[in-house]
């Protein structure tokens, strides 16, 4: 059987790059990665991946890349994540919008004029999630999106609605609703979680403590991804649809914070409780004296809402329909991308 | 008579106190047994049945009358095997094959066994054992044809192991070995159990297409039976913690014991409390399968023990000195929320689960994976009793809600005259009550008329200071 041409934009970002080697691993699939970047340094690049620099916001470049690649299935993660306090202001929503759902229009248009026959897209958890001030418990994909109340959220509601519209019976489109990502080169969750250490933040405890929230390890969803792929090619039974996709095994965030800095060997020493409304009041005037000072703080009140309610989600749909199972457990997930930190920053102090 | 130390726990315990009482005064039992209608080896089989279960013979007795006799003959029968396993007196060759063929017994008018040593706590069970056979023979074919099932595999896997030496020098070597034990003294009696309910029609069918529900079930109480009783099995001189968990922290079993091993030691039982706890959701599971209040209570009840069990367990060094038990007040709680319903049972587990994870410490080797187990019985509990539904979109409602939002309507209409109706109805008994009240005193001999006279001469008083002040504004005013 001739191998399957896959197309992955974003395909030397930190999910991108682990779609890719997947789909390697898979063995048939004729790969090619476009991305606005080529393979960074000193990551590992794959002979057998044809990789093409172009631009999601260029729709000449995307036509270019695609009538060469001619894919049959693409996989679209391209995406801009609005960081810290971005995450919770309306600043630069144009931007992020652009890219996100602009981005997601053009790749849509692309594929179905290059005569691709499906697309798999990285829809994000914060579709329905992102209601900050809302508890959600084990929700499953009849919740309704469009209620989220951040910039990235809603970008992300709105292109997952675009994607799921353009499904039709020669073009079938399916969303995966990922959870926080983290992974070895994870290039946020893991990296500020050790960052609490070396500001002393270890021993505040936000909240009750007792919510639950859910995380993805990069890998997990990486195989979801070539399930998704699969599915669309053979059965359809995807088409349409989103799923929610996590390591399925939802924590408090106070525990997964615990077991990151377990692993560069902190253990707090003492552990203080902040109620939520002082808390929040804590926030409020950290907020004041950054803009006043210009500095940067880890307190927010948007931040607060996300450290103190319950975010978890069910994956009883991708299991049933995607046959997905999260094969590398949170513990081990952890212990194997703090691994490879240790070493990164371990070589980085040589140097 | 409770001891003194206990009195003053309760009095410085007052709601376990009213557990217990509200437990002893209000409990009916779902089913009661008819004395009446039992035969004398019947009744003698109620006599051993209290005799050698102290927790199970309660809501044993309370069982629907359907499986009340046949369940009590299979906990009496698995007893009788225990007892030959158990007695170290019984050289190997005897012992055997009385384990192997025990199920044959059973059909064996007059067996009885008298070779257990004078100190087998229950050896007079065997020595009238006579009475489970005459009874076990009047049961229904269907119900004999189980236990003899599960007698035959309990007892063939107990002769495996007690002819494997190395148990009695090393105790349980791998994870797995501990979980076969168990399966052959717990899960294979949750499998009979099963079977016996779902014959009777007391649980759905269900239950036997998930054979690893009724698994958990039985590995759920004999785990967390073998970690409670470290210390006791060890002045044993048995052992059921498996070596591949503790010689992760201990080179030797005994160092355990160790004072200054109390870090390891916590460690050790935090891991075998892991196991334990990711049963958990499927006995909740499990249980959503039963059909009949009796059978569910004698279900529920033991496994709200358990979880109970594992909490006072948990991250507790005195579990290496002596036996740790959940209090009296607490047990009673346990019982009465789980003589209820699921929906109690799961909020109990909730409640452990929670407190365990609130224990949960940061330096264990397995801290997050106690709280993955943890987060797992929540979010299991959250899938069959969900707190919240998907929220309506105002903006794009269907017919159907819209019919809904009139019923809502109506409904809140009805409610608005049920309020109104209620306060006149509150209103109009005050004024009867207090009249009739009134006219009682008044057919006594009450002076109103006196009263009243008084009341008004004090009132008068009472104003007439007030008007004594208020005469002089007057004045005052008409100075100007």
């Amino acid at each position: 059987m001739a191998p399957i041409k896959v197309l992955v934009t974003g395909g030397t970002g930190f999910l991108g790059s682990r779609i890719v080697e997947a789909l390697i691993e898979a063995k048939s699939f004729e790969i090619t990665a476009l991305d606005i970047n080529p393979p960074a340094l000193g990551t590992q690049s794959y002979p057998e991946v044809k990789y093409v620099r172009a631009n999601v916001l260029q729709q000449e470049e995307l036509r270019k890349a695609f009538s060469e690649a001619r894919p049959t299935i693409v996989i679209h993660t391209v995406a801009v994540i609005p960081l810290g306090d971005a995450r919770y202001s309306t600043k630069g929503k144009e931007a992020v919008f652009e890219v996100n759902v602009g981005g997601t229009r053009n790749v849509l248009n692309v594929s179905k004029e290059c005569g691709a026959k499906g697309l798999v897209y990285t829809s994000s958890v914060t579709v329905v999630l992102d209601e900050l001030e809302v508890d959600f418990k084990n929700v499953d994909e009849t919740w309704p999106t469009g209620r989220a109340t951040t910039t990235y959220g809603q970008s992300k509601a709105a292109a997952e609605a675009l994607v799921l519209s353009f499904n039709t019976s020669d073009f079938l489109t399916c969303a995966l609703r990922s959870a926080v990502l983290f992974g070895p080169q994870d290039p946020t969750c893991i990296p500020i979680l050790h960052g609490c250490i070396a500001r002393g933040e270890t021993p505040f405890i936000l909240g009750e403590g007792t919510n639950l929230q859910d995380y993805a390890y990069v890998c997990n969803v990486a195989d979801a991804h070539v399930l998704a792929v699969r599915n669309l090619l053979d059965s359809g039974t995807a088409a349409g649809e989103a799923f929610f996709i996590t390591n399925g095994e939802p924590v408090t965030a106070r525990d997964i914070c615990i077991a990151v800095w377990k692993e560069f060997g902190h253990v707090p020493s003492f552990q203080v409780r902040i109620p939520e409304g002082l808390a929040w009041w804590l926030a409020l005037g950290m907020e004041r004296l950054t803009w006043m000072t210009g500095s940067k703080s880890t307190l927010s009140r948007g931040m607060i809402l996300d450290v103190t309610k319950n975010r978890y989600v069910s994956i009883a749909k991708a299991r049933r329909v995607l046959g997905y199972e999260p094969k590398v457990s949170l513990p081990e997930a952890m212990r194997v991308s703090c691994e490879h930190f240790k070493q990164r920053w371990s070589e980085q102090e040589k140097r | 008579m409770p001891s003194p130390m206990s009195l003053i726990y309760y009095a410085f315990h007052p709601t376990e106190l009213r557990s217990i009482i509200q437990w002893k005064v209000w409990h009916n039992p779902v089913h009661e047994r008819d004395e009446s209608k039992e035969t004398d080896a019947l009744k003698r089989c109620f006599y051993f049945l209290d005799m050698t279960s102290r927790s199970f013979s309660a809501v044993i007795k309370e069982l629907h009358p359907e499986l009340l006799v046949p369940v009590t003959l299979f906990y009496l029968v698995l007893r009788g095997l225990d007892t030959v396993e158990d007695d170290m007196t019984i050289p190997l060759e005897t012992k055997e094959p009385i384990l192997r063929n025990f199920q044959d017994v059973l059909e064996q008018d007059g067996w009885t066994f008298t070779e257990n040593g004078p100190d087998e706590k229950d050896r007079q069970l065997l020595a009238e054992f006579n009475v489970v056979v005459e009874e076990f023979k009047k049961i229904k074919p269907a119900y004999k044809t189980i236990i003899k099932d599960i007698t035959k595999k309990m007892g063939n896997g107990m002769a495996d192991y007690v002819r494997n030496a190395e148990h009695d020098t090393n105790g349980v070597n791998t994870i797995k070995d501990y979980e076969l034990y168990c399966h052959y003294v717990a899960g294979l009696v949750g499998e009979g159990l099963t079977r016996l309910f779902v014959e009777g029609g007391l649980a759905t069918t269900e239950l036997l297409k998930r054979p690893v529900l009724m698994e958990s079930m039985g590995q759920f109480l004999q785990q967390v039976n073998i970690i409670r009783d470290i210390k006791e099995d060890h002045v044993d001189k048995r052992r059921f913690w498996p070596k591949e968990v503790w010689s992760k922290h201990v080179d030797k079993f005994e160092d355990l014991f160790q004072p200054e091993n109390k870090e390891k030691a916590l460690s050790a039982s935090s891991e075998m409390i892991l196991l334990a706890l990711n049963r958990a959701d499927d006995c909740l599971y499990y249980l959503a399968g039963i059909r009949e209040q009796s059978v569910f209570n004698f279900c529920a009840i033991p496994q709200s023990m358990a979880i109970a069990t594992l909490d006072v367990c948990f991250q507790n060094h005195e579990l290496f000195k002596r036996n740790v038990k959940i209090t009296k007040g607490e047990a009673c709680q346990l019982m009465i929320e789980s003589s209820q319903n699921l929906q109690m049972v799961c909020d109990v587990f909730k409640r452990y689960t929670r407190k365990i994870h609130q224990k949960n410490n940061p330096h264990d080797p397995n801290f997050l994976k106690i709280s993955i187990a943890c987060g797992k019985i929540e979010q299991f509990i959250e899938t069959i009793f969900p707190s919240q539904k998907p929220p309506v979109d105002a903006k794009h409602k269907s017919p159907a809600s819209l019919a809904e939002e009139a019923r809502l309507k109506k409904e809140a209409e009805e409610a608005k005259w049920d309020n109104i109706y209620m306060a006149l109805a509150v209103v109009s008994t005050i004024t009867v009550i207090t009249g009739l009240m009134l006219f009682i005193a008044w057919l006594a001999g009450a002076r109103f008329d006196v009263a009243f006279v008084q009341f008004k001469e004090q009132m008068g008083q009472l104003l007439g200071i007030g008007q004594a002040s208020n005469a002089t504004a007057p004045s005052g005013h008409s100075e100007l």
